[in-house]
């Protein structure tokens, strides 16, 4: 069907168009005017703006640890059903169906789980494959596993390592890596309680920062588009700025993403010894164009902190609100889930305004990702309230008024004039997000693009426009229409597909078997077990 | 046509889905008991929502080992990190029967990734422990506290290595005192199979204690496998685990309220749908029943039989594994033309009125 979004202000920074013009769909992709052709529909976009679909490359949206965090908070989702609207978690979409439903609404169409489990990657798929209309993607989280530690103890070549990586990347349908902590977890289980990027795992003799260096080194060599993904040491700690600073320092020129920096941009100064270290940050993420970041913002309110940093959940604990919490020791990084509640105070508002800091104060919007960390800044759906925060200084100075005055005088945030544009909205999370995961078919609106588009009624209220599409297409489907989802389809999870070694396939299959008495059979599956047509889609990895 | 049964009588299979459509939805007050694979507990909670039915697994266990996560959360292990790294494992009341083979295989094995290459066993519970016998002469010390009970028993243990004064002393406390000073990791291994609320809570204080200055960390090993699946998929695709309801459209969870067997027990039902191996609880009253079981012969007192076949046997499916601590694809060992509960629930909902 030949379909024509007609009228609308398109904002496309790949492809260079920003006016007013018409767009065409047919047959799921984004097509040319086709020449003495009428379209079949056409979809009134005057007023509007037309961008591609967004993707949210770090939201925790499935898998043990995030089911986990419902199964530990049942009275929020049962508060939440007669009361939407005056509960905590209010708007948290919590079950994988509202998930992509409250997704869709707001104009994004793929989504990347950031820290997948590889022995956990049926149930984490099997959830994902439950959340309709968007795309989903994952991360396979590796660097605090026997096997790895084990490899770069024992010096093993670069070649063996990235054989490792590929296969796990391979069989637990993932699109990238990631490593959390590095260390940090194998660390803990033999009871240490602060580790840092120099630290030693004990009975590894391996640094955290050797982790990282190997992992980002397997990562650009075995070609996966997407670079380390980092969640770094000394999460939330004051200080954790060094920690941050280190890291990025030791990218030495090769691309590292670093996720959710909001979290590492604390100094210690003040009489509270917790001050924003975020000017520094950006400055230094500035200079150093190897290194992109997503933010982790802070939005105020109820949530639940969901985390496969076990050491950092372990030492969070004590501030669980309601007070519980689960800690897994699980077989690599394991995870922590701890609820908690950000308040207007000191320590809440000061990391409010340090996440708005690194957004306004990193220059190159193809290198600052928009993320809440969801849900351990805030849940997704406080994304418009956001997007309006940084499209509009006086909305900043308003929220400010009710915040830690003391706070807010250790940042430079209420000087900043700076104030995102639409094209810059859409880098960031349209065309930017596509490069960085390696997406070519999305992100952008040139024809032969696949048809993910979002369509804003344009208007004062940023977080109205942004909070209620006027249409969204998925593959060409519409899906939204005035807010609402009109139509639900199964989406599918993006991967990559390397192949695995074969003389690793074996190592790792005597391994398991002698160190777990388990075959392999644990980490791969078929594609039946997902009872969904088609449930992946695969990418090319770089040649 | 295969055959399933209305009443007594054979009937095809597509007769009596139709006729379990009707029953289903006619029924004020329908229950669902789920004791199968991942999809099947998608597709029976699906129905669950389109009829208004409140869902459950049958074993309490199932209940116990859900209250642990939403009460009060704890600290927990992996099977795998058990394995490779618990220099000390404590056994807490009965384990479920299937996970004797993974104790046996803590028995012939030593952890790798911590430890002196050695394991200690102690146990609070009376009855043997998987290889090991109920008496001090195997390589398992076991702890017992003379005039309580094992709720009470783990209490005072708790109370001894806190360092605080107790009534009765728990015998070979000291022993363990002094493996717990020298271990590197210790590991709790029990069950809401074999433990009360109370003592489920009380072993989470004890892991507490010690992971102040040690590591400790608890094996829940499920009552059932496919009542833990179920649990799993409930939570995601509800946002709340086993014993809720959609009786007022959207899912409520009530532990109490939605226990299907004490609705059954007390007459609140007037119909049970079973899907499982097993049998079913007598029906109570005027209540029907419709069975979905392995079956050759009609489920007694059922108003309805219809054969699905074993998971992971007569078809593929998805189940929880204990063993890994998540889901595994299981390939039909001794594929049949069984039916999966999936198959036969989601032709019950094709059959149902669009209205219901």
């Amino acid at each position: 069907m030949l379909t024509k979004i007609a009228g609308g202000e398109i904002i496309d920074p790949v492809g260079g168009r920003h006016g007013v013009g018409d767009l065409w769909i047919e047959d799921g992709v984004i097509v040319d005017p086709p020449a003495g052709r009428n379209a079949e529909t056409t979809v009134d976009a005057s007023g509007c703006i037309v961008m591609a679909g967004a993707i949210d490359i770090h939201s925790h949206i499935g898998g043990g640890n995030v089911n986990t965090a419902r199964l530990l908070l049942p009275e929020h989702h049962s508060a939440h059903l007669p009361r939407p609207s005056e509960t905590p978690l209010s708007n948290l979409g919590w079950t994988a169906f509202q998930t992509g439903r409250l997704y869709a609404q707001m104009g994004f169409t793929t989504v990347v789980e950031p820290a997948m489990a590889p022995g956990n990657a049926l149930h984490t798929h099997l959830e994902l494959a439950d959340i309709p209309i968007i795309d989903k993607a994952t991360l396979a989280v590796l660097g605090n596993d026997d096997f790895l530690l084990s490899l770069i103890r024992d010096n093993a070549s670069s070649s063996m390592i990235e054989d490792y990586v590929a296969w796990t990347v391979a069989s637990s349908r993932a699109l990238g890596a990631k490593v959390i902590n590095a260390g940090g977890s194998a660390a803990f289980k033999e009871n240490v309680r602060r580790f840092s990027l120099d630290d030693i795992v004990p009975s590894y003799g391996v640094s955290s920062r050797k982790i990282v260096k190997t992992l980002q080194m397997a990562v650009q060599n075995l070609g996966i588009p997407h670079p380390l993904h980092v969640h770094c040491n000394n999460l939330g700690m004051p200080g954790s700025v060094d920690t941050a600073a280190a890291t990025i320092a030791a990218a030495e020129g090769v691309p590292l993403h670093l996720a959710h920096l909001q979290f590492y941009g604390y100094g210690t100064e003040g009489k509270r010894r917790f001050s924003s270290a975020a000017s520094q940050l950006a400055e230094q993420v500035n200079a150093t164009p190897e290194i992109t970041i997503d933010v982790g913002q802070v939005m105020f309110g109820q949530t639940v902190t969901i985390s496969s940093d076990v050491l950092r959940q372990f030492s969070a604990r004590g501030n669980a609100h309601p007070k519980k919490s689960v800690i897994f020791d699980g077989d690599g990084n394991g995870g922590g889930i701890v609820p908690y509640r950000y308040r207007k105070d000191f320590y809440g508002s000061l990391q409010w305004a340090i996440g708005l800091e690194l957004f306004l104060l990193i220059t190159d919007p193809w290198r600052v990702f928009f993320t809440t960390d969801h849900p351990n800044g805030a849940p997704f759906t406080a994304y418009p309230a956001l997007f309006e925060l940084l499209m509009s200084k006086e909305a900043r100075r308003e929220m400010a008024e009710g915040l830690s005055a003391s706070a807010l005088a250790l940042t430079t945030l209420l000087a900043i004039d700076r104030e995102y544009t639409l094209e810059e909205i859409a880098v960031m999370t349209r065309a930017a997000p596509a490069r960085l995961l390696g997406l070519k078919d999305r992100g952008n609106l040139a024809a032969g693009a696949i048809a993910d588009v979002a369509v804003y009624r344009k208007g004062k209220d940023i977080a109205k426009m942004f909070g209620s599409a006027a249409f969204v297409f998925k593959d060409g489907e519409l899906v939204v229409k005035d807010g609402e989802v009109v139509a639900h389809r199964w989406g599918r999870a993006l991967r990559l597909a390397p192949q695995p070694d074969k003389t690793m396939v074996r190592r790792l299959e005597a391994y398991h078997q002698e160190r777990y008495g388990l075959s392999l059979d644990w980490f791969d599956f078929p594609d039946w077990a997902i009872a969904r047509e088609q449930p992946f889609s695969e990418v090319a990895c770089a040649a | 046509m295969a055959v399933a049964w209305i009443g007594n009588r054979d009937a095809p299979v597509q007769h009596a889905v139709e006729q379990a459509a009707e029953l289903l939805a006619a029924s004020r007050c329908p229950v669902i008991s789920i004791d199968t694979d991942i999809h099947g507990t998608r597709a029976a909670i699906a129905l669950a929502e389109r009829i208004g039915a409140a869902y459950d697994h049958p074993f309490e266990g199932v209940a116990r080992e859900t209250a642990t996560f939403t009460d009060r959360g704890g600290i927990f292990v992996s099977p795998g990190e058990v394995r490779r790294r618990a220099d000390v494992v404590v056994v807490v009341g009965d384990l479920p029967a299937y996970s004797r083979e993974f104790v046996s295989e803590l028995a012939e094995t030593v952890p790798d990734l911590a430890g002196d290459n050695s394991r200690s066993f102690f146990s609070v519970t009376g009855t043997p422990i998987g290889p090991f016998p109920a008496d001090n002469q195997g390589p398992v010390t076991h702890l017992s506290c003379k005039g309580t009970d094992l709720t009470g028993t783990v209490a005072a243990l708790r109370a001894h290595l806190a360092g605080r004064r107790i009534s009765s002393p728990v015998e070979n406390a000291d022993r363990l005192s002094k493996a717990l000073g020298h271990a590197r990791f210790t590991a709790f291994l029990c069950s809401g199979a074999g433990l009360d609320d109370l003592a489920l809570e009380m072993v989470q204080g004890l892991a507490a204690d010690l992971n102040k200055k040690a590591r400790a960390s608890i094996l829940l090993i499920p009552t059932s496998e496919a009542g833990w699946g179920s649990v799993l998929v409930s939570t995601w695709t509800t946002g709340l685990p086993l014993r809720t309801s959609f009786s007022r459209g959207a899912p409520e969870f009530d532990p109490w309220r939605w226990n299907v067997g004490r609705m059954i027990e007390e007459g609140e039902v007037d119909l049970h749908l079973w899907i499982g191996a097993g049998s079913p609880p007598a029906k109570n009253g005027d209540s029907k029943l419709i069975a979905l079981t392995k079956t050759g012969q009609p489920v007694a007192d059922a108003a309805i039989t219809i054969p699905i076949g074993e998971p992971g046997a007569d078809h593929d499916a998805v189940l929880l594994s204990a063993r890994t601590g998540t889901l595994a694809a299981r390939p039909a060992s001794e594929p049949s033309r069984m039916p999966a509960a999936a198959t036969v629930i989601n032709s019950i909902l094709e059959h149902l009125d669009p209205t219901c």
